[in-house]
């Protein structure tokens, strides 16, 4: 079981007068099969959570732990751009990111690709998919790894309504098949319901404003009262955090 | 009435079309490169006509295409009255070049690695760098033939001190933007080192290193001959310079265009083809028509309505950061750069 293990965290950037505080002693516990949404504004350290618990930023003061079943855990990420190497083929690019290049790997690979409906473009350059398929490339490989942990840092933000919605199902029915852990960072609070067991809100100033549960069966409808309503709620949690911060 | 409708429609698709692919071959690129040399050859030959009536002595200076190419075709075959025939002349020529470009390369390399990741070591090189870039490569020619004498010596440093800098101010470029995003990547995903510089690192790097190579060969190329002018004793400018002092017009001329032929075919089918490639990856670079555009200065010039320097820099950029749309962030930095 994946567990992840925030305690006091800071971070800032630059110093003197160009100091900013991206977060500020956030306390957090994730473990097991959990589906956990990151939601706020731009610029509240969203992002840089998930840098620091992914190791490519290091935290000012304070720890992060991610383990699992007591030993340090495999992570995937997928980021907002899909972040190929341009001079590498797409499948090249799916076994850049593993351990072995062995046959059993590549055919892993090929299965992933399949799943994002890109089997058949595993010979092409990033350079010759669209915008939207480079993307679905970023997933699969981030997915290829079978990590314990997965961030996602907003990966459907630059698709369209539709390849957005179509990857968000499949997202989820992996993320319920596979029982993994995943950290999702996103400025759609409907995404955010839609799919998460778990939303956290952070406001301005890195602070870790509300910790919430959405006890809702899953596939949820936007559309459906029931979800409707618990979007509300947390828009309504967002205008409270927002008056707080401004005062 | 209907004969006047039927007219465009019935009679039309069969003769036409001969003459519609007339009308694009003389509009096409192609048309106009087999022109040019016919016009060159005609404005020879008239120009010729008309010195020769005017002052009847030139008739013995003045080459013709038929003596110029006689004298190429004897090269060509082997026959020569300079010490050495025309192959032995451009393998030591080459030989020069190759040196020195190698020299060039690693340690502009180096320098250039060193400049991009430190700030003083920057501080520390900048100045000189762009003072060598100014010196005129007669200058390194003559310095070099006195301090070194006759030889290899002079040559080789002249190519080396004429590419160095394209070499070394193009890897600085290319560490200032390496792509930090990928770096990032491969830490999230906990990709070896070893992997992260052979996949990432040295392909970002690829793109700069080409472009100064293309640069440094291109003038290092004719800084040698000038070199070889003065401090050689064989060698492509020395020959050029056996056939001005054996007062034969033909022979330098004609050995010029060997000169300028021999870099065309290295710029075709050596960076062409590498350039191909490596650089597949880049759809726009697939073809051979937007290579060109890419390192044709008139043709920027001309889309973009400025002047032929600013093109030419524009030509600079295409080759070391790839086409624009991939650079929007990196295109304000080097126009700034430019203005300042």
């Amino acid at each position: 079981m994946a567990e992840i293990t925030v305690r006091n965290l800071h971070k800032e950037f630059g110093l003197g007068e160009d100091k900013v505080v991206a977060l500020e002693d956030v306390n957090l516990e994730v473990s097991g099969h959990a589906f956990v949404s990151i939601v706020g504004a731009s610029g509240c350290g969203k992002s840089t959570l998930l840098n620091i618990l992914s190791g490519i930023e290091t935290p000012t003061s304070g720890s992060v732990g991610i383990t699992q079943d007591g030993k340090p855990a495999d992570a995937g990420y997928v980021f907002q751009a899909a972040r190929l190497l341009p001079w590498r083929s797409v499948m090249d690019n799916m076994l850049f990111v593993q351990k072995d290049r062995s046959d059993e790997t590549r055919q892993r690979c090929q299965r992933y690709l399949e799943m994002v409906q890109l089997g058949d473009k595993g010979s092409k350059y990033p350079g010759e998919l669209s915008g939207g398929m480079q993307q679905r490339v970023g997933i699969a490989r981030a997915f290829s790894t079978e990590p314990d942990v997965l961030f996602m840092d907003e990966p459907f933000s630059h698709l369209d309504a539709i390849t957005a919605r179509t990857l968000r199902s499949e997202l989820h029915s992996i993320w319920a098949e596979t029982g993994k852990t995943v950290m999702f960072v996103t400025h759609d609070v409907g995404e955010a319901v839609e799919l998460s067991d778990r939303i956290l809100v952070f406001a301005k100033g890195g602070r870790l404003a509300d910790d919430r549960k959405i006890e809702l069966p899953f596939p949820r409808d936007v559309a459906d009262q029931t979800v409707a309503i618990a979007k509300a709620d947390v828009f309504r949690t967002f205008e409270e955090i927002g008056a707080l911060a401004v005062s | 009435m209907t004969a006047v409708l039927d007219r465009p429609n019935a009679p039309a698709p069969a003769p036409r079309k001969p003459k519609r692919s007339v009308g694009r071959f003389l509009r096409s690129s192609l048309s106009g490169r087999l022109t040019f040399p016919l016009v060159v050859l005609a404005t020879w030959l008239l120009s010729i006509q008309l010195v020769t009536a005017i002052w009847p002595f030139t008739v013995d200076v003045l080459p013709t295409p038929w003596q110029v190419g006689e004298f190429m075709w004897g090269e060509i075959r082997g026959d020569t009255l300079a010490p050495y025939n025309l192959y032995e002349t451009f393998g030591i020529s080459l030989r020069r070049l190759a040196v020195g470009m190698a020299i060039a390369i690693a340690l502009g390399t180096v320098i250039g690695v060193a400049m991009g990741l430190s700030k003083s070591v920057n501080a520390f090189f900048n100045d000189w760098v762009v003072a060598i870039l100014a010196m005129p490569n007669l200058a390194w020619a003559l310095f070099a033939s006195l301090a070194f004498g006759f030889g290899n010596t002079g040559p080789i440093l002249t190519v080396v001190l004429t590419g160095i800098p394209f070499v070394i101010i193009n890897v600085r470029e290319g560490v200032r933007n390496t792509p930090s995003d990928l770096f990032d990547m491969a830490r999230a995903f906990d990709v070896p080192r070893r992997d992260v510089i052979r996949h990432v690192l040295i392909p970002s790097l690829m793109p700069f290193l080409f472009a100064a190579s293309r640069y440094a060969f291109a003038l290092g190329w004719k800084g040698l001959v000038v070199a070889e002018v003065f401090g050689g004793q064989d060698g492509a400018g020395w020959t050029i310079k056996f056939w001005y002092d054996a007062h034969r017009a033909h022979g330098v001329v004609g050995y010029a265009l060997f000169f300028v032929i021999f870099a065309l075919v290295f710029e075709k089918f050596m960076f062409d083809q590498l350039s191909k490639r490596l650089f597949k990856w880049r759809p726009e670079v697939n073809g051979p028509e937007v290579v060109e555009q890419a390192f044709d200065p008139a043709a920027q010039a001309a889309a973009a309505g400025s002047s032929t320097t600013s093109a030419a820099l524009e030509s600079i950029n295409q080759t070391t950061l790839g086409p624009p749309t991939e650079r929007e962030p990196r295109e304000a930095e080097t126009r700034s750069k430019n203005d300042g």
